[in-house]
């Protein structure tokens, strides 16, 4: 399979501190990455800089082959980034569907097919019944497929999910699970931070293991668990 | 050749007006650094001040520095009240909230002045208002120099107070870090009260400190006085005491200087000049921290 | 979005022949539709793009000037200056907009009214420029198709149509892509950009046109007054006035600031000899109840209820 996105040795700092060091990765179309490690690991920063909301200090980032590493976030999503963000944003002042209008017009400019687009993304996500009910009234579980329906309008070939599984109660877990898992069948590449190990494992192809801001350890998420390396960076030395 | 009299003149004009300029910043970066809003009434407080002035020496002919003694603790509590009846309740709202409501503050005062005292300019005349006192060939106003003394004396009162007392120590936690404060026991919406009441009584006392020197209109001077203030706090950086100090020398010095050496015409366009470059230059240095939230 | 298009039909009329029925009140209503129209413009770019801009008597002024200097000193007629205006407007708020989108929130703010204000400094010391303090005088008008520019009448159309562009315009916006875009930045802006949006371009192009619409009711306005000076036209009251009646009308609908205009204009004329030249003492005291007790406004608050009510009531049944 062609390689979807692919980073090169990126660095983020701040302030002098290295939040992110010299990481590299490559995810091929169609496979989930998970990228795990303790608070405080960069998982986020790492995510931010690949999506363009952090400018990394070093290191090359390629989308499709076609380096993205200086498009500003708006222009990575129009060459094929979504994302959803660890704390939900949902318009609060809009409806559901205007909400997802506001993504779906990046690639239907008319309104009529726009809105069509909105509607049968929403009808995905399992909120097209509650369609002109303002964002703000939202529980946590229908905000979360709200941001995922946000992300998914944008129409993206890699899709980026920040923790969208945290706080979750074990029905709602277990949907979200089958509804990531869904979304690879249609060749869509992802990349997801997540603390939930359920969901790291029935779903990664392959796992990237993050601890200080660097790599630690990568691979099969079976093995990755069990590795003495990430329980030592989970639990600590002693 | 380079006139030496006259710069030293300018400057320590310059350095005497922008102690006043100062003691106005100094009221409103603090409100800013404890509670986080921007004032935008700061300004009339300053006007109501002057009025304060100008009526206790019609009706019962006091000095203006006399008049202090009932502005200054008037101004406390009318700021302490202000602060619980009405900006207390915008605590949860949006930032530009408090300035909306401020704004609309500013309008009611200038407008109820403008009611009370009529639209024609009002001062005070003193009898020392032209005498001077002169080093070598530099003559200082008596009514600047004693304007900027009781700035400095004020100052130096509210640094004691801030730096070497119970309640300055409680203040300080509180712009700090509020959730902080309020753990160890400090009853910050009282120390909100009172710092918009110090604000208020600051910026009252500079007003009186002006009305020698200045007229006072109801509706025009407010916004002005608030501009000034604020030029004053983002020379120096919102919430920092020392720094507004030094903002509002920088702008009375910046204005004598343009004033006398470019064109008077644009006196009240330099301010605003450096105040947006440093605005848009510097906006985070000088705001404080503006944390991207992703 | 239907019934938006029905009231306005219903109000042009009523506008058309308000005339006919109050001819003795011309110039209440002259006021009250310039009023109308610039808050209106004034909320594409502080409602609809949530950005607070206490400068906009800038637009005002340059539209006012545009007209009157170029009918005075120049001699060209007010529509092509008026046209020019609106290009010069749009070119400043570029300009100014590249410049100050950077700042957040108050800060923003705070930086509108310094621009205006080294604006009006300007206007009034530039006297090559703008005839200095003084002002201009507007003598002569041409008359197109016979039609004499310095009577109410013609004033008063003027003024109408350039209340009912401006709510057209944002009528159109609310429902188009463009209008999404804005809401999302202002909700959001990080949130808009992972929708693929660049929330400066959408900030700027709101900035634009609210300025350039701002500068035609400018121009319609020298014509009205006939007499401009810089005092009156670049001041900061006048920059407050605008945004506070699109504020208490209720900011980002489609027609909180007409009835901001309405309740203002209306209650100055009602309080005229009561408060005499304290006419601002209303807007302090409604912006003070409305920030406070009604922070979308007096049209967006209930509007918001009721839409809420109405999911709650089918959520239920």
């Amino acid at each position: 399979m062609p390689s979807a996105l692919k980073a090169d040795g990126i660095t983020v700092s701040f302030g002098g501190v290295v939040a992110v060091n010299d990481v590299s990765l490559d995810v091929e179309q169609g496979k989930i990455l998970g990228l795990i490690g303790p608070n405080g690991a960069g998982k986020t920063t790492l995510f931010n800089a690949l999506t363009g909301f952090v400018t990394p200090q070093a290191g090359r980032i390629y989308l499709h082959g076609n380096e993205i590493t200086r498009l500003p976030p708006y222009m990575r999503t129009r060459v094929g980034i979504g994302r959803t963000f660890q704390t939900e944003r949902p318009f609060e002042e809009l409806t559901l569907l205007e909400n997802v209008l506001v993504a779906a017009f990046l690639k239907e400019p008319k309104r009529k097919k726009a809105e069509q687009l909105a509607m049968d993304v929403l009808e995905k996500v399992g909120l097209a019944d509650r369609y002109d009910q303002p964002a703000l009234d939202l529980n946590l579980a229908r905000r979360r497929r709200l941001e995922l329906a946000k992300a998914l309008a944008v129409q993206p070939s890699v899709l980026f999910l920040d923790e969208m599984m945290a706080g979750l109660n074990p029905p709602a877990l277990k949907e979200m699970i089958e509804f990531v898992r869904r979304l690879t069948d249609q060749n869509l590449t992802i990349v997801m931070v997540e603390h939930i190990m359920e969901a790291i494992i029935e779903l990664s192809d392959h796992v990237i293991v993050m601890a200080n801001g660097s790599v630690i350890t990568e691979g099969l998420p079976r093995d990755v668990i069990e590795d003495p390396r990430v329980i030592t960076a989970y639990l600590g030395e002693d | 050749m380079f006139d030496y009299v006259s710069f030293l003149q300018n400057l320590s004009n310059g350095v005497l007006i922008g102690g006043v300029y100062a003691l106005i910043g100094v009221g409103l970066t603090l409100v800013f650094g404890v509670m986080k809003i921007i004032n935008f009434a700061h300004g009339d407080f300053v006007i109501l001040g002057m009025y304060c002035a100008v009526l206790l020496n019609s009706l019962l002919g006091w000095d203006p520095y006399l008049s202090l003694l009932v502005a200054m603790p008037l101004g406390f509590v009318a700021g302490a009240l202000l602060q619980r009846l009405v900006l207390s309740r915008l605590m949860e709202a949006p930032p530009e909230s408090s300035l909306l409501v401020t704004l609309g503050l500013a309008l009611v005062i200038g407008n109820i002045l403008l009611l009370t005292f009529g639209a024609e300019p009002k001062s005070v005349n003193v009898s020392y208002a032209s005498s001077t006192v002169s080093l070598g060939e530099v003559s200082f106003s008596m009514i600047l120099l004693l304007a900027g003394l009781a700035t400095m004396v004020v100052i130096a009162g509210l640094y004691t107070v801030l730096n070497h007392t119970e309640l300055g120590r409680a203040i300080r936690a509180t712009a700090d870090n509020r959730l902080g404060a309020e753990l160890v026991g400090i009853n910050t919406r009282w120390i909100e009260a009172v710092v918009f009441g110090i604000g208020m009584a600051l910026a009252v006392t500079a007003g009186v400190v002006l009305i020698p020197l200045l007229f006072a209109t109801p509706t025009f001077s407010g916004a002005i006085f608030t501009l000034k203030a604020f030029v004053v706090t983002v020379l120096g950086g919102l919430g920092n005491i020392g720094a507004a100090i030094a903002g509002g020398l920088l702008l009375g010095v910046v204005e004598v200087m343009g004033a006398s050496y470019l064109t008077s015409d644009y006196r009240d366009a330099y301010g605003l000049l450096v105040f947006l470059l440093i605005l848009l230059l510097r906006p985070e240095g000088l705001f404080g921290k503006t944390v991207k939230r992703v | 979005m239907k019934k938006h298009y029905i009231i306005f039909a219903g109000l042009v009329m009523v506008g058309i022949l308000y005339p006919q029925m109050f001819p003795g009140y011309l110039s209440v209503a002259i006021t009250l539709l310039l009023y109308a129209g610039w808050a209106t413009a004034w909320d594409i770019l502080g409602g609809w793009a949530g950005q607070v801009s206490l400068g906009h008597a800038s637009f005002v002024g340059l539209g006012a000037y545009f007209v009157a200097v170029g009918t005075a000193h120049h001699e060209i007629a007010p529509w092509w200056s008026i046209l020019m205006a609106l290009v010069a407007a749009a070119m400043l708020a570029y300009l100014w907009g590249r410049l100050t989108f950077k700042l957040k929130g108050p800060y923003f703010t705070l930086s509108t009214i310094a621009i205006a204000e080294i604006f009006r400094l300007i206007a009034i010391n530039e006297g090559w420029l703008t005839g200095g303090a003084t002002g201009v005088f507007i003598m002569t008008l041409p008359e197109p198709f016979g039609l004499d520019l310095f009577s109410r009448q013609v004033n008063y159309y003027l003024a109408l149509a350039f209340a009912a562009i401006t709510v057209l315009v944002v009528m159109l916006i609310s429902c188009s892509k463009f209008g999404y875009q804005l809401r999302a930045v202002r909700e959001d802006e990080d949130s808009a950009m992972a929708s693929g949006i660049n929330p400066t371009t959408v900030k700027l192009k709101a900035f634009m046109l609210s300025g350039a619409l701002t500068a035609l009711g400018g121009g319609i306005y020298a014509i009205f007054l006939s007499f401009i000076e810089p005092h009156i036209i670049f001041y900061l009251l006048l920059s407050v006035q605008i945004a506070l009646t699109a504020i208490i009308g209720g900011r980002g609908t489609i027609w909180g600031p007409c009835v901001g205009a309405l309740l203002i204009v209306g209650s100055g004329e009602i309080f005229r000899t009561t408060f005499a030249e304290a006419n601002m003492l209303i807007y302090g005291l409604l912006i003070m109840v409305v920030v406070i007790f009604m922070p979308r406004g007096i049209v967006g608050e209930p509007a918001r209820y009721l839409i809420r009510r109405v999911y709650a009531k089918r959520a239920q049944g």
